[in-house]
């Protein structure tokens, strides 16, 4: 049992989101950066996709009832006690201890716990939906004195103390940057891309910054209009994270894990998969560029993300039994 | 401590020969009154190699090692860590993290087993170390 101490606003359970739902008009919900949520569960032998709790508004504060074995990944300055873990990193916590998280460049953080957050799954996920409230706890983000109950911990590392190399280090070659910072997010032209014309080219070209009108629905960015021609008019359509939409005003959207299910803005491009992680970390204010990129890249660095993922599922296990036999020597 | 170059540069050079011809990294003597550890610079093969010795005799300070958890590449800052860890000598409490061991995609941290004075640093970053080598030094408060 963990217990909140101290929370703002929007911080709300997560797990990898009811993706199936759509044609029914239930939004997937999940994790904004569903690499740091698998990564916090491997680090405490949960399966990648188990509940935990997504922090995107700090300080965050909460205190284990009992020793627990916890992981924090993606943004936050974790400590423990008033200790400080190391970024990515796997501990445990003994009753009574109080876990504080505080800002830092990345905008979301992912505590996960062994055995899970525990609340009723909804439609296959323990994701909380805030728009749809239901989800999580009763559809709500996180309060102060709210009580979690965990899981039963199935395979828990038995080390006190175990990291991941953060993925923006260890996948450098395949997730840049601009020298100046600007996040470079790699896409794929959409099918009303032509009809912007000339416009087109410089939502390639320039930089967007994240608008203070963005959140897990979506991003609002903001810079120099992009504008069709003439105006176009369409029916309704499916919409997915990723897909970037250019309404009336010419400054695009792009839509996150509790995207709408349907919409009609005509739509100039769709983020690959593989870089939605990164927007999930982008914190309003900063800046990306979209990289206009291509099916074969996409898939590379699908690979390049799945390759990491069972890195550490494999080697945080390897660590852990050889770290055991030795002590039992 | 006392860390001084050991009596005889010939045996030292003869055991730092036998010791590189080997591919053994490092080794450590044992006396009655001293211990005497000889590392030797396996990337640099013409390099001196580090010799200590250091005094065990009742009332001396009494230094220990921290060594590897595990076998694996060393690094005294974590890999997002912008600011390198403050050198030695430094205070270090017990089970404060003074450097990761990276296997893969996976940092084991090297922690301080007792309180002291942190007076060395073995290993540099990046290299490649194996279960028990010897990474920082420790004065234990007496």
């Amino acid at each position: 049992m963990i217990e909140i101490v101290d929370a703002g606003p929007f911080n709300t359970i997560q797990d990898l989101g009811r993706p199936g739902y759509r044609n029914i008009g239930v939004t997937a919900s999940g994790a904004m950066d569903p690499l740091a949520l698998k990564i916090a569960n491997l680090l405490v032998g949960n399966d990648e996709g188990d509940a935990a709790i997504e922090v995107q508004t700090f300080p965050f504060r909460l205190r284990f009832r009992e020793a627990t074995v916890f992981a924090v990944t993606g943004g936050g300055d974790a400590t423990l006690d008033g200790v400080a873990l190391p970024p990515w990193w796997m501990q445990t916590a003994g009753a009574g201890q109080c876990l504080e998280l505080r800002p830092s460049p990345s905008a979301r953080a992912y505590i996960a716990f062994g055995g899970g957050v525990d609340v009723p799954p909804v439609m296959g996920s323990r994701s909380t939906s805030l728009r749809g409230a239901f989800g999580g706890i009763d559809g709500r983000f996180l309060k102060k004195d709210d009580t979690l109950r965990l899981g039963e911990p199935a395979g828990t590392l038995p080390v006190d103390g175990l990291g991941a190399v953060p993925p923006a280090k260890a996948l450098a070659a395949f997730f840049p940057n601009a020298p100046d910072g600007t996040l470079l997010i790699r896409a794929l032209p959409a099918g009303e891309h032509d009809l912007f014309g000339a416009d087109a080219e410089r939502f390639w070209s320039q930089s967007w910054k994240i608008s203070s009108q963005s959140d897990r629905t979506g991003y609002r960015l903001s810079g120099e209009p992009v504008r069709a021609p003439a105006s176009v008019e369409m029916r309704s359509y499916g919409i997915v994270p990723g897909v970037v939409q250019v309404p009336p005003g010419g400054e695009p959207i792009v839509q996150m894990s509790d995207a709408n299910t349907a919409g009609g803005y005509p739509k100039i491009a769709g983020v690959v998969e593989a870089d939605l992680w990164r927007l999930g970390q982008a914190r309003i204010g900063s800046r990306l560029r979209f990289v206009r990129s291509s099916h074969a890249e996409a898939r590379t660095l699908d690979r390049a993300l799945a390759d990491y993922v069972e890195d550490v599922r494999n080697t945080s296990q390897m660590v852990a039994r050889a770290l055991k036999t030795i002590a039992g020597r | 401590m006392s860390a001084v170059d050991f009596s005889d540069p010939a045996t030292i050079a003869f055991l730092a020969a036998a010791l590189q011809a080997a591919g053994v990294d490092g080794i450590e003597i044992e006396q009655p009154a001293r211990k005497v550890r000889i590392v030797v610079e396996r990337d640099a093969p013409g390099a001196a190699p580090l010799v200590q010795t250091l005094q065990t005799s009742p009332g001396a300070t009494q230094l220990e090692a921290v060594t590897a958890p595990m076998a694996g590449i060393f690094d005294a800052n974590h890999p997002d860590s912008p600011a390198p860890s403050s050198e030695p000598p430094r205070e270090v409490g017990a089970g404060e993290t003074l450097g990761f061991i990276r296997v893969g995609s996976v940092l084991l941290p090297v922690k301080a087993s007792r309180p002291g004075m942190l007076t060395g640093r073995v290993a540099k970053d990046g290299a490649v170390v194996g279960y028990g080598d010897p990474l920082f030094e420790i004065e234990l408060r007496p």
